[in-house]
């Protein structure tokens, strides 16, 4: 049943937007769930702006009838982020994919916010510019944005924390504020730019974004090399990170993990044992001296079958695998649903935090690969479970549970990289004690009728 | 008041009925003083430094030097090299680490490394009602919902008494070295930094010395890269700057700290004001300037100026993305021209709102001198 009110804002939005407010069914199915587990919901319609006057227009009606609104980007958040959970309209920003200047001099971009990060990279191939903020799927920068992602590189280059220089943002009412500027440091108020990034739409739709770039490297090689064990390859990292050496990426993926890349694709055929792969960028002199500097550290963690790319196609193939990882390990136990975590240690706890995270999988009989870019003390179960089957189901939550609890008990955080969600929220108390209340009053300050994503992060 | 623990300082705040002037180490402030002074120096205990974790908890009024060559001895630094402006605002005291990062006051290595409130990975803080609070932790990322961190850092002490941070840390440089290049008018410096910004060679700062003509460009690392990335941005650079010079480790990191601490323009009369642009912006606000002395770093995208005391300098900046604060001037100045530049109608409406949750009896708010 469409309540009356959502009944009215639809006439006046199919007044507005025409055929681009769509109730189809297959549409609504696509904004109704995410990668994950989460339970699907529908949204009572999905509206495709073209431009930010658009986007305002939407919200004021949407304002005017209380009728709840989420921001949808392409999907691939994973803790229920998108999910009309309180139904209404998702506003979905695949329609909105200009990239509406690249500063050469000034090292930034400007781009609406359906564009993807491969999308961008594209458009920058022939500046010697790039982005750098990869996560595994191939997100939009308005999604990359509101859930704060990162990726492979963010050991050297930062998350989408420190990638967003400004952004234009409407209000739940239908406001349209710029944050910052595209003058370095921006601010003269508070940062509300920051308050934006990785308010996972529960504060306002981001319509634009200034993204910061960096000069693509002289010399770029990547590597894989394998490790007895899980304790050496972290303890390799570790050290790597803390002598100094500029790690562009190093990630972690564990013997089981390992497994499900050479079935997801045989043609990578790397032995099943604890692996890194790495990324070293900076002159050609420097890259050596870091390799050199690395393989003197690996060495004594018994390191051995280094595998080298250094032509690009070949980098991108290894990445490329990396990116696929969610995927290779659903491919362990085809038709199986992957439950996710995201625990984020300092990394002087890391070997101890993943060896008892390894203890914790073995007793819980389930299979759960180890895979994470460990350089920033950030790693993921991939929790294979039936989804027919309850009790399994049961399990790997009580097993993600376990792992949050012994991530908060190492001084970590229950989220490094994929935000709150649904999913998350029942651990924001125990990790933000009174702080959370806090954030529930700065959510009322700027969205008083609770129409922006409701039920996201905060109640 | 001088509290000496949090929940003292916290009591403090829950007892205040009017407003309160939030000190460091006293080296700056926002705007004229205003009400009664509340001390974050009692608060200076640095309770966890693990140099493995490349992390260091310590409270709001540890001295920064303190944290500075604790970390030294171990081979780390602060990757945003925090400024010391007590020098240039005339007034004594040593930075605090509360107040570097309630100021987000970040050295020449911002270009590169990020600011102060990019080092920052957890705060906790005072509200206006007296409530402890922390956001964040000791994690390199950290997305559990909205990042009070970065509201709080750089708030200039509006939304909270930040009694403790954790910072993150880095290997230190191992060593450094600088380019001169001389000769140079404000366009082709700020051509020079952008081409040197843009390359390959990593390099860590970029200032520009007007009087002087002087471009001053920095690379760190370990020794044998800093000499390669140094003689071929040398190279690269010699194609089109005639006039160029190498100094070495020591030279370099006096020179950084001079401009870091915005030594040029010590001793000079009038109102010291600071300007954020993008770099490409910075001939633009050269002109404005109209032969006021200046300085310029991060690659351009900063500029610092000494005007006639009680001059405006905002309407000649006007249609210039970014914006111009006041740090040095009378309090007569401060209330006529504000510290920071209004904000527009609908920004300053939604910051109220945000204020308002942190401090609901406007104790931190900035106040106008009597
Ligand atoms: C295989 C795989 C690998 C992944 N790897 C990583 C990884 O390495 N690192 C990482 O951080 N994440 C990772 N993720 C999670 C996901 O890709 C990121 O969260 C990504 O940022 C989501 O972008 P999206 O465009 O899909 O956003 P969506 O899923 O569409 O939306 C995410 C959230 O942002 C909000 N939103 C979207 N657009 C806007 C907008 N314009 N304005 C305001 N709010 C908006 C939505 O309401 C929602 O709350 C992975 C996911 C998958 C499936």
């Amino acid at each position: 049943m469409i309540p009356d009110q959502t009944r009215l804002a639809m006439t006046a939005l199919t007044d507005l937007l025409g055929d681009r407010l769509s109730t189809g069914p297959s549409v609504l199915a696509i904004h109704g769930r995410d990668e994950a587990y989460s339970t699907p919901a529908l949204p009572d319609a999905v509206a495709f702006p073209q431009d930010t006057a658009e986007v305002s227009a939407i919200m004021k009606i949407c304002h005017q009838y209380n009728v709840p609104v989420v921001p949808f980007g392409i999907g691939t958040s994973l803790e229920g982020h998108v999910i009309p959970t309180h139904g209404g309209i998702s506003i979905d920003t695949s329609r909105m994919t200009q990239i509406l200047a690249i500063h050469e001099s000034d090292l930034d971009a400007v781009v609406q916010p359906g564009v993807t990060r491969v999308a961008l990279n594209t458009a920058l191939r022939a500046t010697g510019l790039m982005f750098t903020v990869d996560p595994g799927a191939d997100a939009t920068l308005g999604g990359m944005a509101a859930t704060r992602a990162s990726g492979t590189n963010t050991v050297r280059y930062g998350t989408m924390r420190d990638n967003v220089l400004a952004l234009e943002v409407v209000l739940p009412d239908g406001t349209i504020i710029e944050t910052g500027s595209r003058a370095r440091k921006s601010s003269a108020g508070y940062d509300l730019t920051h308050l934006f990034v990785g308010s996972e739409g529960t504060l306002g739709i981001i319509t634009k974004l200034t993204l910061r770039l960096f000069g693509q490297p002289e010399a770029i090689s990547a590597a894989t090399c394998a490790f007895p064990t899980v304790d050496d390859a972290v303890n390799t990292v570790i050290l790597a990170i803390q002598s100094g050496i500029p790690m562009a990426r190093i990630e972690l993926l564990d013997d089981v993990q390992m497994k499900g890349m050479n079935l997801f694709n045989p043609d990578l055929n790397l032995p099943e044992t604890p692996h890194l792969f790495l990324e070293f960028h900076g002159t050609s002199a420097g890259v050596k001296e870091q390799v050199d500097m690395f393989k003197s550290i690996a060495t004594d963690f018994g390191v051995s079958d280094f595998q080298w790319a250094s032509a690009a196609e070949d980098r991108n193939r290894l990445w490329q695998a990396r990116h696929n990882a969610y995927y290779a390990a659903k491919a362990l136990r085809p038709g199986c649903d992957g439950l996710v975590t995201d625990c984020c240690v300092p990394i002087s706890a890391l070997a101890e935090c993943i060896a008892q995270t390894k203890d914790r999988i073995a007793a819980s009989g389930l299979i759960a690969p180890i895979l994470g870019h460990v350089g920033d003390g950030n790693f993921h179960l991939v929790v294979l479970v039936d989804p027919n089957a309850p009790d399994e189901i049961a399990r790997a939550k009580a097993l993600a549970a376990d792992i949050n609890h012994l991530a908060l008990s190492f001084g970590g955080t229950i989220s490094g990289e994929h935000g709150v969600g649904i999913g998350k929220k029942p651990y924001m108390a125990k990790e933000h004690g009174a702080a959370y209340a806090l954030m529930s009053a700065l959510k009322r300050a700027v969205d008083p009728k609770n129409i922006m994503n409701p039920g996201k992060i905060v109640d | 008041m001088h509290p000496t623990t949090e929940a003292e300082l916290a009591q403090i705040i829950q007892d205040a009925r009017a407003p309160l002037q939030i000190t460091g180490g006293d080296t700056h402030r926002f705007g004229p003083a205003h009400g009664a002074a509340l001390s974050t120096g009692g608060l200076d205990q640095i309770s966890i430094y693990e140099p493995g974790a490349l992390t260091l908890v310590a409270g709001a009024g540890t001295p920064l030097a303190q944290i500075e060559q604790m970390i030294a001895a171990e081979g780390q630094c602060l990757a945003f090299e925090p400024a010391h402006w007590g020098g240039i605002l005339g007034r004594s005291g040593a930075p605090t680490l509360g107040g570097i990062i309630a100021g987000n006051i970040s050295g020449p290595r911002r270009v590169i490394a990020g600011a102060a409130r990019d080092c920052a990975l957890g705060v906790r803080f005072v509200d206006g009602t007296g409530r402890i609070l922390k956001n964040g932790g000791r994690v390199m990322k950290n997305v559990t919902g909205y990042d009070l961190v970065k509201l709080l850092a750089g708030s200039r002490g509006q939304l909270g008494v930040i009694t403790e941070v954790a910072l993150k840390l880095l290997p230190r440089p191992e060593t450094t070295a600088s380019l001169i290049l001389r000769g140079l008018d404000v366009g082709q410096a700020i051509a020079a930094m952008s081409a040197a910004l843009g390359t390959a060679f990593e390099v860590s700062a970029a200032a520009y010395l007007p009087d002087a003509g002087e471009v001053a460009l920095r690379v760190e690392g370990f020794e044998a890269s800093v000499v390669y990335r140094a003689q071929e941005l040398r190279d690269l650079l010699g194609k089109t700057y005639a006039d160029i010079d190498l100094i070495d480790d020591t030279a370099s990191q006096d020179l950084w700290r001079g401009i870091r601490d915005v030594r040029p323009l010590m001793g000079l009369d009038g109102d010291l004001w600071r300007i954020s642009v993008k770099p490409s912006d910075g001939i633009a606000v050269a002109a404005a300037l109209k032969g006021a002395p200046y300085l310029m770093d991060w690659g351009g995208g900063l500029i610092w100026a000494v005007l006639p005391a009680g001059h405006d300098l905002r309407p000649a900046l006007n249609g210039i993305d970014g914006h111009a604060s006041l740090l040095r001037a009378d309090d007569a100045t401060f209330n006529a021209l504000g510290a920071l530049p209004p904000q527009n109608a609908v920004l300053a409406e939604l910051t109220r709102g945000i204020a308002q949750k942190f401090d609901p009896k406007g104790l931190f708010q900035p106040q106008k001198a009597a």
